[in-house]
């Protein structure tokens, strides 16, 4: 038997990661659009601890990784961690045989096309939207550069979906040691998925700036507790102003993987509101979103150089301490301006 | 009656330019021969250039603007990481500070342009990814994208990386002394070019 589904076509930020590529690709699939979908949300939470060693990271996505990503919208996702290898393939192959694309956790260092291939074990999320068993084929799409959307053998992608995922060398320094088990994610989209349009976007800014101003988080509308909590505006400086004490106490190294990380989601998701921002100030003629947008892409680079300034402190993090504080007060001056010129701008 | 053309196009000849001696700023290794150090590590995951593939240590031009590429060994620092230096500037006129450079996921800060005067004034520079398949965005026109990409362990064929060409406008053309990059190490900088535009 083969199946290729059709309606699957790359689609990726270049803010962003495999998570919103995967998301974007298989959002499309179901005929909704990658961007309006995923750049509607803009907020910030975290919870201490809550880090977990995968690219496709997102804060309070343990539940719903697309929930979590895409709060605006009525799309939930599903981690389902088959038993064993061969039920593994069986749930994944049920599915597409029904018409459903899904997403795969897979260990880059099984893969031939991607450029970890035998070198370094590293946890990636991508497409799978058909396979032919005649041939012993599962045909995958992965946008993230070097873009790839075809076969390879079933048994390179089973051992890519059982690996331990451990740790060989230091390259990769910050989604190893985190077994891969078969995980697979299944897309719920809509139904009645809201229209694109001026009301649904002053909507979503409104819910936004309410949440980020009430010092919430976005997905699940928590409290910034004070404490391990981190909501909404006070939150996000709060985030930073912590990640900057630990590392100038310079006895903290966990907290360079847990700032780069979060900051990695946090870069994607305002990027990725940016480019919405300025797609609803064009599609509707708001000059005033086109100017937010702009403002917000700002706040996007500065998480660019918050994510180096912390990924290159590893062995002395005292040292970049004084380069996060400054960048955090610049990053929260923007911030506030983009928020402010949103409030106005609906 | 307007005619539209492209950027390029309308771009006025350089008077006069001024490479920038940057050589003592230099502090990190991004490019590497084959033979391979080791050392290369444009970015944290220790990706680097293929120096083959790139002018090092010549006197390029590129798009009529000249440009000292730093030499590159793989073991001496043939690039920098923007982290505040203050690079002093030939006493020259300039309309514009040309750069090669790119960044780790693209990202925008501003320099700081010091007068003879005391005087200064803040502009932006904004640098795009280097990473394959990405593209400019900030206007930048690409300057070098070699074939392959080095890995700690292995060079990769499909990925190919990018330099990029940018300029940073100076408003204020006559007196300038020095320039002080922003504390932004996602911004990487091979050559940097004093042009004058002809009137």
């Amino acid at each position: 038997m083969r199946v290729e589904l059709r309606n699957i076509r790359p689609w990726r930020h270049d803010l962003g990661h495999c998570l919103h590529a995967t998301m974007g690709v298989l959002l499309a699939g179901h005929g909704a659009d990658p961007l309006h979908v995923l750049g509607a949300a803009w907020g910030f939470g975290y919870r201490s601890g809550d880090l977990r060693r995968e690219e496709y990271y997102v804060p309070f996505g343990a539940r719903s990784l697309l929930g979590a990503m895409a709060p605006h919208h009525p799309v939930s996702s599903r981690w389902h961690r088959p038993p064993d290898p061969d039920a593994a393939w069986t749930q994944v192959r049920d599915a597409v045989r029904d018409g459903r694309a899904v997403a795969a956790a897979v260990d880059n260092y099984h893969l031939p096309f991607r450029p970890a291939y035998r070198d370094v074990h590293t946890n990636h999320l991508l497409t799978v939207y058909g396979f032919d068993d005649e041939r012993d084929e599962v045909l995958l799409a992965d946008p993230v550069p070097p873009r790839f959307q075809g076969a390879i053998t079933g048994a390179e992608f089973a051992a890519a979906r059982a690996s331990d995922n451990p740790e060989d060398h230091d390259r990769d320094l910050f989604f190893t040691r985190n077994p891969i088990d078969g995980r697979w994610l299944e897309l719920s989209v809509g139904p009645d998925l809201p229209p694109w349009d001026l009301d649904h976007v002053r909507t979503v800014i409104t819910a936004n700036l309410a949440a980020l101003e009430a010092d919430r988080t976005l997905p699940d509308g928590y409290a910034d507790d004070g404490a391990g909590l981190f909501g909404g505006r006070r939150g996000l400086a709060r985030f930073l102003d912590a990640a900057a004490a630990r590392m100038r106490a310079g006895d903290d190294p966990e907290v360079v993987d847990e700032t780069f990380v979060v900051a990695g989601t946090v870069l994607a998701e305002t990027g990725v509101h940016a480019d919405w921002l300025a797609t609803a100030g064009h599609t509707f003629a708001r000059p005033a979103l086109r100017e937010a947008s702009r403002l917000v892409e700002r706040v996007a680079h500065h998480w660019s150089a918050v994510r180096i300034i912390v990924a290159n402190a590893r062995t002395d993090t005292a040292a970049a301490a004084g380069d996060l504080e400054h960048r955090a007060v610049a990053l929260l001056t923007d911030q506030d301006r983009a928020m402010d010129l949103l409030a106005r701008a609906g | 009656m307007l005619h539209h053309v492209s950027p390029t196009l309308v771009r006025s000849a350089a008077a006069a330019a001024h490479p920038v001696a940057i050589e003592d700023f230099l502090d990190s290794v991004g490019v590497e021969p084959h033979s391979r150090t080791g050392r290369g590590a444009f970015n944290i995951w220790g990706n680097a250039f293929p120096a083959e593939e790139l002018p090092c240590g010549t006197l390029i031009e590129h798009d009529r603007v000249p440009f000292r590429f730093p030499p590159a060994d793989g073991e001496r620092p043939d690039h920098l990481r923007c982290r505040g230096q203050r690079i002093p500037l030939p006493a020259a006129r300039a309309d514009w500070i040309h750069v090669l450079g790119a960044a780790e996921r693209r990202t925008e800060d501003s320099v700081l342009l010091e007068y003879a005067d005391g005087g200064v004034r803040r502009q932006w520079l904004r640098l795009s990814d280097f990473w394959p398949q990405t593209g400019p965005r900030f206007g930048e026109r690409l300057a070098f994208r070699t074939s392959a990409m080095l890995y700690p362990r292995h060079e990769q064929r499909t990925m190919s990386p990018s330099v990029w060409h940018q300029r940073v406008p100076v408003a204020v053309p006559d007196g300038l002394s020095a320039l002080v990059l922003p504390h932004n190490p996602a911004m990487h900088l091979f050559a940097l070019t004093l042009v004058e535009e002809q009137a």
